[in-house]
């Protein structure tokens, strides 16, 4: 048995959708029902860490738009998805930020002990909207990555033990900055008292790998549905964790577990990672709910049946 | 056209609040929702000509929208449930779980009205094979270019076929996803060509923006088999008079179509659909001289809005079409 999480924005389901359209008076208690039903969902299917499902937060991004110096400003495809985020447009020089962002939008009385949160790491965000106040894009980065510090240093101390670090941009860029991306995320991981895990999805970072081994993180993520398992087989984790994105959230096909289970086992022979996850390859939020439920029940068959490394 | 610059829609408008209220009632039988439907489309038929519109549709008011409605008359397809677009603006996506193939003409009914009650020329708007693989689960075929050339050549392909039987003279195939991924180029340009395969009519491709500024689409234009794209360049253009680089930043990758050979018409996007300012005839005016010159061929102009209108109000998406007009009519005597 390995362990196991899944991260990001979970779907609506059609009531909710309804409700927020309507704005119905039932429409928190359907949040809180809904959330309730996906955390239940997590804890059945045994995932080593359990998340909250964001279903308030209309992208990954939105509750910075809370931020004294952000306008939310046009949409923006997300990478070549069929879905849109807002751009966030800062006017300021600095974040003023008193680290509550992100958790006064989690629903942390519904968590267990074994909980993980989701945040976009500091390429990503700066890559991803804009900013007046600050005079290079390294600026931005570096200003963010001190802000998502708080945030995290935050979710520490309400016991979060797993950081997922959403990095799609450093998998879609073809042209990335390394020596930012560790510079930026060294801010975010020194000294913290908390797994964190690059997650890269869009796209194939079979040539960035080593790369992403020398960053100043705890593991990496992949999704191997743009990354092949090959890839990342040529490569040894003996002193980094490795999450395989074996679940495939664009599509509605339901996993078969026996084949991800010898995918995985194959992976983790070959890499020797120091510890072994499994997950969704990005958010669930990109199939309807029906079947997102059903794939975090085959996540965590998955993991039941994969080999401890 | 004989006209320079002949001006069009691109497809839809938001639908009148009556007509949804009545077909939505259960209680209202099928003849009165008929009936109703039937008013909706001869209102924007006869407002369409009146503002003076050369090539016009009926802003697809029968249609749900532009991937649900074909995807209820295709084989092969099953709904999933609903989908984010945005904050809570959702589409309803299907699966592929079987082979997919053409049923009926889905747009017969709409066609044969419109041509019954315009006087002017049509261009029907028919979802593209690459799109409606793009926004589906696939469950059935082993890779994507399967799937598109499946839906090409099985499904839109003997849908234009049947509404070129009708009369139909010129099809625009709406491909809003044809852009979004870049390395996948070859697969639309195939899709394009198998769907309009030994069929005898005016094919038009309509491209939404998709952030690349259609730098991967231009280098495939001279290969597709179509003859004129309606592509967006007001949404990112600047609302300054004048026919400058500057000014007309939006309008610079004509330049690139020129370059990789492209001999074909342009439908301009003039008018930003996802704004509620008017943008005045004399920017529009600005707009399509600077595209005239940048094409190098005035007569390959055609003059829209950069999409379908029905997320604007009814009374700014007529607006916007009326300075398009009159635009386009200050730009003609400007080159006389």
């Amino acid at each position: 048995m390995i362990s196991s999480y899944t991260f990001g924005i979970y779907p609506r389901s059609e009531e909710l959708i309804e409700a927020t359209r309507k704005n119905t008076e039932n429409l928190n208690s359907l949040f809180q029902k809904e959330t309730e039903e996906y955390i239940s969902a997590q804890k059945n299917a045994n995932l080593g860490f359990v998340s909250d499902p964001l279903l308030k937060w209309d992208d990954i991004f939105r509750p910075f738009s809370n931020l004294e110096t952000a306008t939310p400003t046009a949409l923006n495809r997300i990478y070549e998805m069929n879905t849109f985020y807002r751009v966030l447009s800062f006017d300021g020089q600095t974040f003023t930020d008193d680290g509550n962002l992100v958790q006064s939008n989690l629903d942390l009385s519904l968590l267990p002990k074994n909980r993980a949160a989701a945040i976009p790491e500091p390429f990503t965000f700066a890559e991803r909207h804009t900013s007046k106040g600050f005079k290079t894009k390294e600026d931005f980065t570096i200003s963010l990555a001190k802000m998502l510090r708080v945030e995290i240093d935050s979710l520490v101390e309400s016991g979060f033990e797993l950081i997922q670090l959403l990095g799609p941009s450093i998998a879609y860029n073809n042209e990335v900055d390394f020596g930012l991306v560790s510079d930026a995320l060294k801010i975010i991981t020194d000294g913290l008292k908390a797994k964190t895990i690059l997650h890269t999805h869009f796209g194939d970072v079979s040539k960035k790998i080593e790369s992403l081994l020398d960053l100043p993180v705890s593991g990496l993520g992949f999704d191997i549905t743009t990354t092949p398992a090959s890839s990342i087989e040529k490569h040894s984790f003996s002193d980094k964790l490795l999450t395989v994105g074996i679940i495939n959230s664009f599509n509605t096909a339901i996993e078969k577990s026996e084949e991800c289970i010898k995918q995985v086992d194959e992976i983790n022979a070959e890499t020797k990672p120091k510890e072994s996850y499994v997950s969704t390859n990005f958010d669930l939020e990109y199939v309807p709910k029906e079947f997102a439920m059903n794939k975090i029940s085959v996540l965590g068959e998955i993991a039941r049946g994969a080999k401890d490394v | 056209m004989s006209k320079l610059f002949p001006t069009q829609e691109i497809g839809s408008l938001k639908k009148p609040a009556d007509m949804l209220k009545k077909v939505k009632n259960p209680n209202v039988s099928d003849e009165e929702k008929i009936e109703v439907r039937n008013n909706a489309a001869l209102l924007n038929i006869k407002t369409l000509e009146d503002i003076g519109l050369d090539i016009i549709y009926d802003g697809e008011v029968r249609r749900v929208e532009m991937y649900e409605e074909p995807v209820r008359y295709v084989d092969g397809f099953e709904f999933a449930g609903r989908v984010r677009s945005w904050d809570n603006k959702y589409y309803n996506k299907a699966r592929v779980v079987g082979p997919v193939s053409f049923r009926q003409n889905f747009h017969a009914e709409e066609f044969n009205f419109i041509k019954e009650n315009s006087k002017r020329e049509i261009k029907v708007p028919v979802t593209g094979a690459y799109t409606l693989a793009d926004w589906s689960y696939d469950e059935h075929y082993k890779s994507k270019d399967e799937l598109v050339l499946a839906l090409a050549r099985n499904v839109v392909r003997p849908l234009v076929k049947d509404l070129v039987r009708l009369g139909a003279k010129i099809i625009q195939i709406d491909e809003p996803a044809a852009t979004t991924h870049p390395a996948e180029m070859d697969i639309f340009r195939e899709s394009i060509n198998e769907s309009v395969k030994g069929i005898d009519a005016k094919f038009v491709v309509h491209a939404c923006f998709s952030g690349n500024d259609y730098k991967a689409l231009a280098p495939q234009m001279p290969e597709i088999k179509a003859e004129q794209y309606t592509l967006e360049f007001a949404n990112r253009d600047t609302w300054n008079e004048g026919v400058d680089d500057n000014a007309r930043k939006g309008f610079h990758v004509l330049k690139l179509f020129k370059e990789h050979g492209f001999e074909g018409e342009i439908g301009i996007g003039v008018s930003d659909v996802h704004v509620n300012e008017i943008e005045s005839p004399e920017l529009i005016r600005d707009r399509i001289l600077y595209a005239a010159k940048a094409l190098g061929d005035p007569t390959k102009i055609y003059v829209n809005p950069d999409c379908g209108l029905r997320t604007r109000t009814r009374e700014v998406s007529f607006d916007k079409i009326r300075s398009i007009v009159k635009g386009a009519e200050l730009a003609r005597e400007e080159i006389k």
